[in-house]
């Protein structure tokens, strides 16, 4: 009693033990049972494995989950850099008004705004039938069903988590130093190659990181998007167990993914702390 | 104990306090009298925040007793003990206001609204901050704050009010009026009070008596003219006032004094029982102001020790000098300037230190 | 600053132009759906010939959606419930307990966060299958928890870092027991804490996808699962008004949110 008011005992640790005990059961322990399987689903050995390796489908939606999850990470890199640089310079007002935007866009249902791209990305939704009116094409594009499809809705949901970090990184540059290279007479232009993108490189890289990791694993929006015959890894692994009920081979596609996840992520936390 | 002396406040029998091996609180023995003023005074590190942390309940003695009112509290929350504490941070709860802080104390007992009010605002009155009730403490200053902490502390009549380092945080003007408005309301309520600082100016100011904390254990009690004037360790000296210690050894021990030699040419006369052997080290304490220069030799008692004067430095009511012994001891000298007057000791210039040693501030080590 | 704007001469214009796109980009395909929610065509002309609220009515008298949007609802309340608590029990003890291991367990606390949800779905589906949890109520708390407890976890742990445990110290001097310094003074100073912690496991449970839908049973399925099943068939308004909800209902929290920050930023600066 007299401790539990002092900072800190283990007193205080037995607190942690309704949360442990919970993510132990439903968590950590299906997990761990689930990637068990891998090797004993249907039998003991490294058949699910070999088999993931034979089969053609598995090369391809591997190929296709990396090069989504790179092409995504790049677009939102691109698109979230300038941005996060214009963030930082705005008078605090506008900067509120559009990290209003941001937090709010993150927070809102992810399943609706899939939704909305598929609708807006069909061939006779609202984004063909502009670019027909207009002109710029004759025939509807295929943007959904396909990989472009994915690409957009998936840019769409990571943008927040690119702008985010990188305007943090970038809030924390010490000013003075792109002063000095003004006086120095740079260009601008000079100024951001040679002092702002160096200097920013590490929070590019958490940041990109951060959304290549969560590309890998998505399931909701390249499942919507991608239409049946571009599948990602997530949904080859859902689909693996919920339709062809092969909890093996699932699995083992399962343990592909959470190793590359968990070492992408612990390399994330690497750049961070040079960061910090 | 005698049976004519009344239960003290507090009384700390032995008390230990260990961190895995070290020793935080180290044996502090202590009696705190009812109404008294008593101030733990010591460096940062020294223990006093872990003694009062055990008398307030908040931390669990090692080894040792602690008797409130002559009961032992071992194992009383700090919530049962009726005792009011200031901290040295503002520790205002944030999103209550003013009186609902000061309040606080009285709703945990339960008291009526009207009853709650009418002693909030007698407390705030008492540290004249009545005008301030409907406010939040992120809108008051710090002194404001801390005179709102110890309206809390006291509305609810504890037996004892414990003080960590209240003032710490402010600045030296306002930390002075504070002091005042405290030793004023201690006058006025009579409550006993612990209180911790390492502001040696501040607990001579305020206390009826000063314990000196270090290393965990109390080296000296005793009113500020006790430690002044017959500190029990070097370090005690050191601590209160300002001092210059001597450097010297013993050259010669007779019946009645010993020789100290201090560098090559001068050597003064200290009572034998204050120092060891012949050859062991000796530190003589002397206060600035209790030291006379003058250019010739006067027949005053005390020791006669020859210095040079590095620098005079004129401080209006008295003057400051740096001199220094022949063997390259730097000495602070402190003068009236109403007893200066017309006396012209210049820097670069001899002049001889006369000093009266006191025996009980020779001490053996630093 | 990292650069001032008016150094940057006609440049920082490519840039404010880049900022409006971009948030055009965020905010139009929301504003869309929302519009075509009361739009009256099944096919979702844009721009809708009628206004209607025909979808919405669908939404509440269907009792597939009727139906899938009250488990959502009670499912989101219940979580937010749980994992406040739980989460909120080992914030304090991640912030406030001096142990070993201490970062292995806030690793372990956030890893539901790190793992795919894929992989946690369809582990949580196997153990459901093994205990009979799958297709009940009690196993969509089980799996929207392990989202929604991480957010709390953050979200308290941020704000009982803030939190100076010497005013619980000032509260058990003043008199007040355990329980009671708990209620008046710690739990009224991480208020905002609490709140954000909320917020985010309502969302994360009210939007929750992935794990419902291998809890789902034909009988019981959440609203996003409702949303999910019948968007395989066809696109239906239906499917842009229920999306209308999920995000009104987002805006709502996330605005009340902003809002407390607001005020307690303000109650800082005074
Ligand atoms: N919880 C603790 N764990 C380990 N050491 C502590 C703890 N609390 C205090 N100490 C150590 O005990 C010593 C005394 O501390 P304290 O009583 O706070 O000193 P003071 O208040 O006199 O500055 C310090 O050296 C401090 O580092
Ligand atoms: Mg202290």
């Amino acid at each position: 009693m007299n401790a539990a008011a002092t900072s800190g005992t283990f007193r205080e640790a037995r607190a942690a033990w309704p949360a442990i005990a919970f993510l132990f059961v439903f968590f950590a322990l299906p997990v761990g049972a689930l990637m068990l399987r891998s090797v004993t689903d249907p039998q003991w050995g490294l058949q699910n494995f070999s088999d993931l390796l034979a089969t053609g489908t598995y090369a391809r939606v591997l190929f296709n989950t990396f090069l989504v999850a790179a092409v995504v990470t790049l677009m939102s890199l691109l698109i979230g850099y300038p941005l996060a640089w214009l963030l930082v310079m705005l008078p605090a007002r506008w900067q509120q008004v559009l990290l209003a935007i941001l937090l709010m866009s993150m927070w809102t249902s992810l399943l609706a705004r899939t939704y909305a791209w598929l609708v807006l990305l069909q061939k006779t939704g609202v984004i063909n039938r502009i670019l027909l009116s207009v002109g710029v094409i004759d025939a509807p594009l295929p943007l959904v069903n396909n990989l472009t499809g994915v690409v957009i809705g998936m840019t769409y949901i990571m943008l927040p988590f690119v702008v985010l970090p990188l305007r943090a990184t970038l809030a924390t540059l010490d000013p003075a130093l792109m002063h000095a290279g003004a006086v120095c007479g740079a260009s601008p232009w000079r100024l951001f190659r040679s002092v702002l993108l160096p200097l920013s490189l590490p929070g590019i890289g958490a940041a990109g990181l951060m959304v290549f990791v969560m590309s890998l694993g998505y399931y909701v929006t390249p499942a919507l998007l991608g239409g049946t015959g571009n599948m990602m890894l997530a949904e080859l692994i859902a689909q693996t167990v919920q339709s062809f009920l092969n909890w093996g081979l699932g699995a083992a596609a399962a343990l592909v993914l959470l190793c590359a996840t968990l070492a992408l992520y612990a390399l994330h936390m690497r750049y961070l702390d040079e960061d910090a | 104990m005698k049976m004519d002396t009344p239960l003290p406040a507090v009384r700390l029998m032995d008390l230990h306090k260990r961190y895995g091996d070290f020793a935080a609180v180290d044996g502090v023995s202590l009696d705190v009298r009812k109404g008294e003023f008593l101030t733990f005074l010591g460096s940062s590190g020294s223990g006093k925040t872990t003694t009062l942390n055990m008398i307030a309940g908040f931390d669990d003695p090692t080894s040792g007793q602690i008797l409130l009112n002559g009961g032992a509290v071992t194992g009383l929350p700090p919530q049962k003990r009726n005792i009011g504490m200031v901290f040295q941070r503002y520790t205002l709860f944030p999103h209550m206001t003013v009186a609902e802080n000061v309040g606080f104390p009285l709703s945990v007992r339960r008291l009526s609204k009207d009853e709650v009010n009418s002693r909030v605002l007698d407390a705030l009155r008492l540290v004249q901050l009545d005008r301030f009730a409907g406010r939040r403490p992120s809108q008051l200053s710090g002194g404001q704050q801390q005179r709102v902490a110890l309206a809390r502390a006291l509305v609810y009549e504890p037996q004892l009010l414990l003080m960590d380092e209240p003032l710490g945080a402010l600045d030296k003007k306002l930390r002075e009026e504070i002091q005042i408005e405290i030793r004023k309301l201690h006058h006025r309520l009579g409550v006993t009070i612990l209180y911790v600082t390492h502001d040696q100016e501040e607990a001579l100011r305020m206390s009826d008596r000063i314990a000196v904390f270090e290393h965990g254990r109390i080296v000296q009690v005793g009113s500020g003219e006790d430690l002044y004037h017959c500190p029990a360790t070097a370090f005690v000296a050191g601590f209160i006032g300002n001092s210059n210690f001597l450097r010297g050894s013993v050259a010669e021990r007779r019946s009645d004094a010993a020789i100290v030699k201090l560098g090559e040419n001068s050597a003064v006369c200290v009572p034998v029982d204050a120092v060891g052997g012949v050859g062991s080290e000796v530190r003589i304490m002397i206060r600035p102001e209790e030291i006379k220069l003058s250019h010739a030799l006067s027949d005053a008692a005390g020791a006669v020790i020859p210095v040079t004067v590095r620098e005079r430095i004129f401080l209006g009511d008295t003057i400051s000098y740096e001199v220094a012994t022949r063997d390259g001891q730097s000495v602070l000298v402190r003068e009236d300037r109403a007893r200066n007057q017309g006396r012209c000791v210049g820097p670069g210039t001899d002049a001889y230190m006369h000093i009266a040693i006191n025996q009980n501030r020779v001490y053996k080590k630093y | 600053m990292i650069l001032t704007r008016n150094r940057l001469g006609l440049f920082r214009f490519v840039l404010y132009g880049h900022a409006v796109l971009v948030m055009a980009f965020l905010l139009l395909p929301i504003i869309f759906i929302a519009l075509l929610s009361f739009g009256s065509s099944r096919w979702m002309m844009f721009p809708p010939p009628e206004w209607t609220l025909r979808w919405y009515e669908e939404l509440a008298t269907d009792p597939r959606w009727a139906e899938a949007m009250w488990l959502s609802l009670r499912l989101a309340l219940i979580v937010t419930v749980l994992s406040v608590l739980l989460g909120g029990a080992a914030a304090f003890a991640l912030v406030r307990g001096r142990f070993a291991g201490r970062r292995v367990l806030k690793a372990f606390f956030v890893a539901p966060m790190i793992v795919p949800v894929v992989i946690v779905a369809i582990a949580l589906y196997a153990f459901s299958l093994k205990v009979g949890l799958n297709g009940t109520f009690a196993g969509f708390v089980a799996g929207h928890l392990i989202i929604a407890v991480p957010f709390s976890v953050i979200c308290i742990s941020n704000s009982l870092r803030g939190f100076d445990p010497a005013l619980e110290q000032a509260a058990a001097i003043c008199g007040a027991g355990r329980l009671e310094t708990l209620r008046r003074v710690t739990i009224p100073s991480i208020a905002p804490g609490l709140l954000a912690a909320a917020v985010f496991s309502f969302l994360a449970s009210w939007d929750e996808v992935v794990v419902s839908i291998f809890m789902a049973s034909p009988q019981l399925q959440t609203l996003p699962v409702r949303m999910w099943t019948s968007l395989r068939s066809d696109l239906t308004p239906v499917i842009a008004a229920a999306s209308t909800l999920l995000v009104l209902a987002s805006l709502i929290l996330m605005a009340l949110l902003g809002l407390s920050a607001t005020r307690a930023g303000r109650s800082k600066m005074q």
